[in-house]
């Protein structure tokens, strides 16, 4: 092949690199045979603890879901797997139609009338929305609730530093948790909002039903709701109460947690939105011979046209997961996603009361409905300490809701707690005796 | 030659059976009535082998690299083994939640850092973050650095641009704007940056300079070390789309061309897959003066346990939800090990190989533009096409008749009728011989017959103007595109 294109040593094959640009040895070491670097990784993946070791309680924004195997063994197939984005629709039928459908769902799911094709996930789908408000909306602050994870607030700042905009943060009510409809107002009026974001369920895991008031308050401003999808499989759809845009996690349906990713970023707006959408979006048309085909369109929004002007800059996004999602849903079906939501509402139930009964500790801190996920409040000790002690006892309490970075802004100790599949009595009792012995080891009472 | 592509008359899903028409959703204790569904989910109720032949049959109207030829310029499209697969669906790999307790996740925490500092020698810059989901979110998370950098040395007022080459992927400009910057973009000469160019466009304003190296054009930008000069000089960031990382493993790295932060796209150079689309996964590196603008955490090794940092005070903060792809890094990093130092150094002289050859075949046929020596991908011209009354979107419509994919087309726009084709190192010298072979047949072919590929695939040639000029993007959209209620399956052609 060398001597195909005139060359007689590899090395000329670089002779345009600069001989000052050169590197020697990176210090890589040896490569392994496949046997060896499969033994070389399970040593290293051996020293986790999988969740499904422990008494799970672990949710939120990333799920502990069991999942189908039939899900898999389609994600499996190298035509899907291993493609690239459909460039050449003609070849690509499946990936676009698979992208369609879920499309549709989403649509379904939200009651809005088109989504995309996928962001990266519910973080930064959140991201998105907030700009895309600002196209539409003039205006300099943005509002979220405050009780929204502190991971997500970050995101959501970075997205706003770019084009100088603010995102203020709105108080919950201390009893219920819920949106202080009252503060919202006020910020409203003091001007220069250019949107509102508010979650389904929120950041405590609660149903804030000031949602369906919300409306009236913003007037036409821009809203942006971040729901669950199993939630919305038996919740009115958002665009029912007035959103004009629903985000959300879709990692949940259709592919285990994998330490935080790949998830999947859900996008839905209204049509009068379309056109200052960001993401990749599939249309159906026909072929020249009037038979159903499907390909990516409106790409006059995106960065490989529109370069600068693009209404985002992603190209990459997360189609294998969006197939997973839609995957997932089809194989459990309408009638099992929503008894699979009343089944972990109702543990959820069991779970609360449960720990209502360990002194120190309020469960559910928030007076407010709940599904899968509620949050607790401890009265002393910290929420590190608690889940370290549940740790050594076998038991994920749940997912931590303070700001991990010195100098955060103090919050209560508060933990977020979910029901999983495998949450059982023998599970609850497990958690209810490990958080009882820990307060008392935590101290007394303040 | 005979290719046929599967052509499932596949209805959407719901079509296969009749949605359940249930008055809304069942009520859950405790939860006010007015939150249920008022009307069921509309999505039909089908058996588990239903769905499966619904999937498996799309899946057979979809090409994928396990099946054909993918010369994608840019996109590096080369085999994904399938020990890496394995791996990541692992219990203790993929059964882990980002909020557990460190304790029980040393073993990842063990991967990431590893990894990171795999990826430090092979980029040549100190620090390492794998928290971007794809490259495009890299190159925005690493402007935001950037950004950060220059309100710290109260000079964020001024440096108020960045500047890339006309041959600049477009997500570059696209993350610059959005990271708050104005972008101009400089003419190529030659098909590479003009130096000279560079040297009048840079001064005080400019933040950054975005460069891809080896460039869209295939081509190495030899006087890389004096434009990291001249955008030093001015006070500017010299920013590297790692894009094209894989024809340099090992010869050259961003550290030794004089960038200060670069990423790379673990789903090109380190063989995850692509997915129809995504995830990809994308990595962030740093020089020691951007270095603590990286996302939190920061991965830490104590002795011999793994922490998860956040006090980092000048850091951007969070860019995503999650640790990032981890499930990604995972393949990235089983195929980094497999590999090793030499591995990584034999895929860069193969792909450079593989595509000079492919080029030196290939430009016998369409022009090729600039210099003939390239690195992992070459640009033809279709512009010869023209007198045939044809267009370079023609052939690769015909090109997918022979069963193989196309590549890039109509980028980038600085040669006109493009063709952009990266065979990566995967690809075998027959598979290259037979791709020139279905080439030259595309190319020989009536021009009737280009007009009217494709053929041999699951639908015929798309209109995508209609497309976009009516858009349908749901299933409620084509209810209302239906002509008449009974008549949804409508005729097709065989």
């Amino acid at each position: 092949m060398l001597r195909a294109i005139g060359l007689t040593v590899p090395d000329e094959l670089f002779s345009d690199i600069p001989r000052k640009a050169r590197i020697g040895r990176m210090g890589l070491g040896g490569g392994q045979e496949e046997a060896e670097a499969v033994r070389t990784v399970d040593k290293i993946l051996d020293r986790n603890r999988p969740y499904s070791r422990f008494a799970n309680f672990l949710g939120g924004r990333f799920a502990t879901r069991y999942l189908p195997a039939a899900v898999d063994s389609v994600l499996q197939r190298s035509e899907f797997y291993t493609s690239y984005t459909p460039y050449q629709p003609e070849a690509s039928q499946g990936v676009l139609q698979a992208l369609f459908e879920f499309q549709s769902l989403w649509v379904e799911l939200t009651g809005l009338d088109v989504a995309n094709a996928s962001l990266y996930d519910g973080a930064t789908a959140s991201g998105e929305a907030l700009l895309l408000a600002r196209r539409v909306h003039e205006g300099k602050r943005f509002l979220i609730p405050a009780s929204l994870p502190w991971e997500e607030k970050s995101v959501l700042s970075n997205y706003a530093t770019g084009p100088g905009l603010e995102v203020v943060e709105i108080p919950f009510e201390e009893r219920t948790g819920r949106l202080d409809l009252a503060r919202l107002g006020e910020e409203i009026r003091r001007g220069d909002v250019f949107g509102v974001l508010a979650d389904v369920p929120n950041g405590f895991g609660h149903l804030d039903d000031h949602l369906f008031e919300l409306r009236s308050t913003i007037g036409n401003l821009p809203w942006i709701v971040r729901a669950d999808p199993l939630a919305l499989t038996v919740l009115e759809p958002p665009a029912s109460y007035g959103a004009d845009v629903v985000v959300g996690e879709g990692q949940s349906f259709g592919i285990p947690p994998s330490y935080g990713g790949p998830g999947v970023g859900l996008f839905a707006c209204r049509k009068e939105l379309l056109r200052v959408a960001p993401g990749r979006i599939v249309g159906a048309t026909h072929d020249k011979d009037g038979r159903r085909a499907y390909a990516l369109t409106l790409q006059t929004r995106e960065q490989h046209i529109r370069r600068s002007r693009a209404t985002s800059n992603i190209c990459t996004n997360e189609s294998l997961v969006a197939l997973a999602f839609v995957l997932y849903a089809s194989v459990v079906g309408p009638r099992g996603l929503a008894e699979l939501q009343r089944n972990l509402a109702e543990k959820a139930r069991t779970i609360a009361s449960a720990l209502a009964g360990v002194e120190g500790l309020r469960s559910p801190r928030f007076d407010a409905p709940y599904l899968a996920d509620f949050t607790i409040e401890l009265g002393h000790g910290t929420a590190a300490e608690f889940l370290e002690r549940l740790r050594k006892k076998a038991v994920l309490g749940g997912v931590p809701l303070k700001d991990p970075r010195p100098g955060a802004a103090g919050s209560p100790e508060r933990i977020l707690v979910s029901a999983t599949e495998t949450t059982d009595d023998k599970a609850i009792a497990k958690y209810a005796s490990s958080a009882r012995s820990a307060m008392a080891a935590m101290g007394g009472i303040r | 030659m005979t290719f046929r592509q599967a052509r499932w008359d596949e209805p959407p899903i719901w079509e296969l059976s009749t949605p359940i028409v249930a008055a809304g959703a069942p009520s859950i204790s405790g939860v006010p009535e007015r939150w249920i569904r008022k009307e069921a989910l509309k999505w039909p109720e089908l058996s588990e082998l239903e769905v499966l032949r619904h999937y498996t049959r799309l899946s057979q109207m979809n090409f994928g690299i396990e099946t054909m030829t993918y010369p994608l310029g840019s996109c590096t499209m080369k085999y994904n083994p399938r020990v890496a697969e394995v791996i990541a669906r692992r219990k203790t790999a993929a059964e882990l939640h980002p909020e557990q307790p460190v304790e029980t996740v040393q073993g990842a925490l063990e991967i990431i850092w590893r990894l990171e500092r795999m990826l430090s020698r092979i980029t040549g810059l100190p620090e390492v973050s794998l928290q971007p989901a794809a490259g495009a979110h890299g190159e925005y998370s690493a402007l935001l650095m950037v950004r950060a950098y220059f309100r710290d040395k109260g000079e964020l007022d001024r440096r108020r641009e960045v500047l890339l080459p006309d041959t600049a992927h477009g997500t570059n400009p696209a993350s610059a704007a959005m990271a708050g910057f104005t972008t101009r973009e400089l003419p190529s000469k030659d098909g590479c940056v003009d130096v000279a160019a560079l040297s009048a466009a840079v001064s005080e304003r400019t933040a950054c300079f975005m460069l891809t190296n080896p460039n869209t054009a295939g081509l190495f930008e030899s006087d890389i070390l004096e434009i990291a000069e001249t955008v030093h000089r001015a006070g500017g960031m010299l920013y590297y789309d790692g894009a094209n990382m894989n024809a340099i493993l090992g010869v050259t790295h961003p550290g030794k061309m004089g960038f200060d932060v670069a990423h790379l796209n673990l789903h090109k150079t380190f063989a995850t897959p692509h997915g129809g689309g995504g995830p990809g996964a994308g990595v962030l590196a740093a020089n020691t003066t951007l270095a603590p603008y990286l996302p939190i955490p920061r991965v830490m090794k104590t002795g011999r346990k793994f922490r998860l940092d956040y006090d980092r005070p000048r850091s951007i903060g969070k860019i995503r939800g999650g640790q990032g792809n981890f499930g990604l890094d995972l393949r990235a990093f089983v195929f980094a090990l497999v590999h090793g130092e030499e591995g990584l150094k034999h895929i860069a002289r193969r792909a450079v190989l593989n595509s000079n050859y492919a080029a030196a075949r290939l430009g016998q046929r369409l022009p090729r533009p600039y210099r003939p020596l390239v690195k992992h991908e070459f640009l033809l011209s279709g512009e010869p096409l023209k007198s045939r009354g044809l267009r370079t979107l023609d052939l690769a419509k015909r090109l997918l008749d022979e069963g193989v994919h196309a590549p890039t087309v109509y980028f980038p726009t600085i040669v006109p009728e493009s063709l952009m084709v990266e065979f990566p190192e995967t690809e075998s010298r027959r598979e290259l011989d037979e791709f020139v072979a279905a080439f030259e047949r595309a190319l020989d072919d009536t021009d009737e017959h280009l007009r009217a590929a494709p053929t041999a695939t699951s639908v015929g040639r798309i209109d995508e103007v209609e497309c976009a000029r009516h858009p349908l993007l749901s299933w409620k959209d084509l209810r209302q595109d239906a002509p008449a209620p009974g008549a949804a399956a409508a005729p097709r052609k065989p």
